[in-house]
């Protein structure tokens, strides 16, 4: 078995493999790529000789570097090999791929795979992404460092540790690490979604089912409606039920108005009951509405109750609301009677009841308003959340500012990638 | 689903074939229709029905490429034939579309002198509305911008009934071939192909199905969208030809570009129809200019892996910003500068498109017959034949007409 540094793929492809008395055996056409501790390793050569098709071991070579390769065996040791999907080859199945740079957050193509020594076995260290790999793979690497330093400037490397690469091929997921994975679930869910928004859609799909069930609901809602459809049809009913249960109910329901009927009502029938009926109830209107908008999470306290006990109440109930920054007062027959901001409440006398320091003259909205006239309320009165109430004062739900921004302002993953 | 939902899900994925087909007829492309009309009359007709029939069977292959991989043509190649082919490909495409961008800047000042504009002052404008509408404005403004852009080109097709042609001269013109055996004409007939059916518009189509995010499962509205879009490219053409023909060819006008044709038709045809030709042509030309440019950014980088995207900055997306402003500012201060070899340009500019649509082709054809890639979705044993077939010929042609450019022949197109 050889020992040897450190080298780049490209620098040994096409070069001749040699038998113990110098001669040919073939020329290196592609590495088969097996999972090891802690990185994957190269198992065997594939060498190619006048078209037919080589396998040579690892454990047959004895000199592996970028000048030289040699091998302990004679041509009759070698096994014929007939390429096929079952191996990972590296040259075919990952070179000039796609990947993820959980690191840097962002899909980077492979321009070329270094290979570093680690107990008699070569490595899967590095991919390099940069300038340097296409050149090195034009043949040209020296020709670019000579212009660079006509410019007094030192061309980098531009490589990303195997540690931190999140492949997109089903096939690769096999010999990555679990690493790069916990990664991607710690990247914030913004850029999780432009990654997903930057690779085809069954990629998409691939990478979203990696990720834990409430990150996907957070990255799921900053994708574009049409991939969030996408994904959600490519899972399975219970997945795809846990992920929309994680979600707000205005954003659950978003998605589900956009699924087909019965692939909703599927979905629909595996959430839990209570949430099912919020989203439900939130179906019935129309999108670009203020019913359409809003959601039925928010907080909502008698008149009656002390401030105390109001606090008490908001330690518990602020976990499972998004929006907290207002704290409705509303009667028996949930009729809307007055709003306390969180404020308001933390400064307030803790003996002092609710209807005494509410705010009586509060903006409210229907149903059935369009989304402009939330919007317009909203910025003039320099509101969070604008509670929506039918005919009888009855509260139904709250637009928050976020909801009112994403459909005036879409985050970057939901508008198209393509720009013409 | 209502009914109201079906129909926004078939407008949504109608489009990119739509939008490819109009950038399609560029300033280049309506100069090619306006020579053949004016210089043949109504005999170059025909070659529009194997032209469509071409472009028909191509754009479906490349399409349902987009459509089955959701990657697009350059990410193909570059996964699947390695990255010298795909670099020598990309610098051949980049030069080859860097003249294309000149000859759309050199329409544009065409046509804005025509109006009497000064091209000192609107060509500057034109590249700055570009740039800055792509690095600074949002995608929602770029796109309702380049749709409304779309409706435009049907001007043509007004042109062209108010030219009152003899109907019953041009169907049968269009619908029976007639062949000149002189020069002139063979090189116009394969002209009007090779403006029609472009390397580039293969990699535009499949990337815009692809970032539609059009699914395998919604292929056949994307055909229809291809064919609809097909159609349109070649209407377009045959009015131009249509209108050039019925008022310039009778009376023996001779035009080298687009803009002499509007002119021509001022004292012909009245007022109407050279305002139409010349806003037509503006507006065909800064389209092309918007377009082809980004593309050429877009391909590259995807590519190469760079980051891309409209709504970068220059920080974060440095060769794709780069590339994009290069070609701009470079194509339109060519057009500025007295004596700048622009003839040459755009000469170069078809020998490498001619010399590099074989190989665009040879790739799709090869891609598209791939199983691994296109699973059940490869050509059908019977398609293969028709594709084959239109390839090689198409393939033939462009040598063909690489040759008749470099000889100097001196014919009256470059």
């Amino acid at each position: 078995m050889p020992f040897f540094t450190e080298l780049f793929v490209s620098e040994i492809m096409k070069m001749p493999v040699l038998d113990p008395k110098g001669d040919e055996l073939g020329r290196v056409k592609d590495l088969i790529i097996v999972k090891g501790e802690p990185l994957p390793k190269v198992s065997a050569l594939i060498i190619e000789k006048k078209r037919d098709i080589f396998k040579l071991l690892w454990s047959d070579l004895n000199i592996f570097n970028k000048r030289i390769i040699s091998a302990n065996v004679y041509v009759d040791a070698l096994q014929p090999y007939e390429l096929n999907e079952k191996d990972l080859l590296l040259v075919r199945d990952i070179l000039d791929k796609q990947i993820v740079d959980a690191n840097g957050a962002k899909v980077v193509r492979v321009n070329d795979v270094k290979l570093q020594g680690f107990n008699s076995n070569a490595v899967l260290i590095a991919v390099d992404v940069g300038m340097r790999g296409i050149l090195r793979r034009l043949g040209v690497e020296r020709g670019g460092e000579d212009i660079m330093r006509i410019f007094k400037k030192h061309m980098s490397y531009n490589l990303i540790s195997w540690n931190y690469i999140q492949p997109l091929e089903p096939k690769l997921t096999k010999i990555s690490l679990t690493v790069p994975r916990q990664m991607v679930s710690e990247l914030h869910p913004a850029d999780i979604a432009e990654i997903i928004s930057q690779i085809s859609h069954k990629e998409g799909a691939i990478f979203f089912k990696d990720l834990d069930i409430d990150v996907a609901a957070e990255a799921l809602s900053e994708l574009k409606p049409e991939t969030q459809v996408d994904i959600i049809s490519g899972m399975e009913t219970e997945k795809a039920a846990d992920i929309i249960e994680m979600m707000p109910p205005d954003e659950a329901a978003d998605i589900l108005s956009d699924l087909p009927a019965d692939k909703a009502k599927e979905i629909l029938e595996s959430i839990e009951k209570e949430d099912a009926e919020d989203i439900q109830e939130l179906l019935s209107h129309e999108e670009d509405t203020a019913g359409g908008l809003m959601t039925n999470e928010f907080i909502a306290y008698p008149p009656e109750a002390t401030v105390r006990r109001a606090i008490e109440a908001f330690k518990k109930d602020a976990e499972e609301v998004e929006t907290v920054y207002y704290i409705y007062i509303t009667d028996d027959n949930e009729r809307l009677a007055g709003v306390v901001s969180l404020r308001d409440l933390l400064l307030a006398d803790l003996d002092a009841k609710l209807s005494d320091i509410m705010e009586t003259k509060l903006k409210t909205i229907f149903p059935d308003a369009d989304e402009m006239e939330v919007s317009e309320i909203i910025s003039k009165y320099n509101l969070v959340a604008l509670p929506v109430v039918d005919t009888e004062d009855r509260l139904l739900g709250i637009v928050t500012i976020d909801d009112i921004m994403d459909r005036i302002l879409p985050p970057a993953a939901k508008r198209k990638r393509r720009k013409v | 689903v209502s009914r109201w939902r079906k129909i926004i899900i078939f407008l949504s994925i109608m489009g990119p074939g739509i939008i490819t087909a109009n950038i399609d007829n560029d300033a280049s492309g309506i100069t090619t229709y306006s020579v053949a009309g004016a210089r043949f009359g109504y005999s170059l007709l025909w070659i529009l029905i194997p032209t469509t029939i071409a472009l028909v069977v191509i754009q479906e292959m490349v399409a349902r490429m987009g459509a089955v991989t959701g990657k697009g043509l350059s990410d193909l190649i570059r996964e699947n034939y390695g990255i010298r082919s795909t670099f020598f490909m990309m610098a051949a495409l980049f030069t080859a579309n860097f003249g294309t961008t000149v000859a759309e800047f050199a329409g544009w000042a065409a046509s804005m002198q025509i109006l009497g504009f000064s091209k000192y002052l609107m060509v500057p404008l034109g590249a700055l509305f570009i740039w800055i509408l792509v690095i600074k404005g949002s995608y929602r403004s770029v796109e309702r911008i380049l749709l409304f852009a779309c409706l435009l080109y049907f001007g043509y097709v007004l042109s062209g009934f108010m030219a009152k042609p003899d109907w019953k001269e041009v169907f049968y013109r269009t619908f029976v071939p007639q062949m000149k055996w002189n020069s002139e004409f063979v090189l116009l007939s394969i002209a009007i192909i090779g403006t029609t059916i472009t390397p580039w518009m293969q990699f535009y189509l499949q990337s815009s199905i692809a970032e539609k995010g059009i699914k395998k499962e919604e292929y056949k509205v994307s055909r229809l969208d291809v064919f609809v879009g097909c159609g349109i490219t070649d209407i377009i053409a045959f009015f131009i030809i249509v209108t050039c023909a019925t008022t310039l060819f009778p009376h023996g006008v001779k035009i080298h570009e687009a803009s002499e044709a509007a002119m021509a038709l001022r004292p012909l045809a009245g007022n109407y129809a050279f305002l139409i030709f010349a806003v037509s042509l503006a507006n065909a030309a800064l389209l092309g200019a918007i377009i082809v440019p980004l593309a050429t950014s877009y391909y590259i980088c995807e590519a190469m892996g760079w980051e891309r995207g409209v709504n970068k900055t220059f920080k974060e997306a440095p060769q794709f910003m780069g590339i994009y402003t290069f070609m701009i500012v470079i194509a339109a201060l060519l057009i500025l500068i007295p004596g700048a070899p622009l003839v040459f340009l755009m000469v170069m500019s078809s020998v490498l498109n001619g010399l590099l649509l074989p190989f665009v082709l040879l790739y799709a054809l090869s891609l598209v017959n791939n199983k691994k890639i296109m699973g059940d979705y490869v050509n059908p044993r019977a398609y293969n034949v028709i594709s084959w077939g239109t390839v090689g010929v198409l393939s033939l042609l462009a040598i063909f007409f690489v040759i008749t450019l470099l000889l100097p022949m001196g014919v009256g197109y470059g």
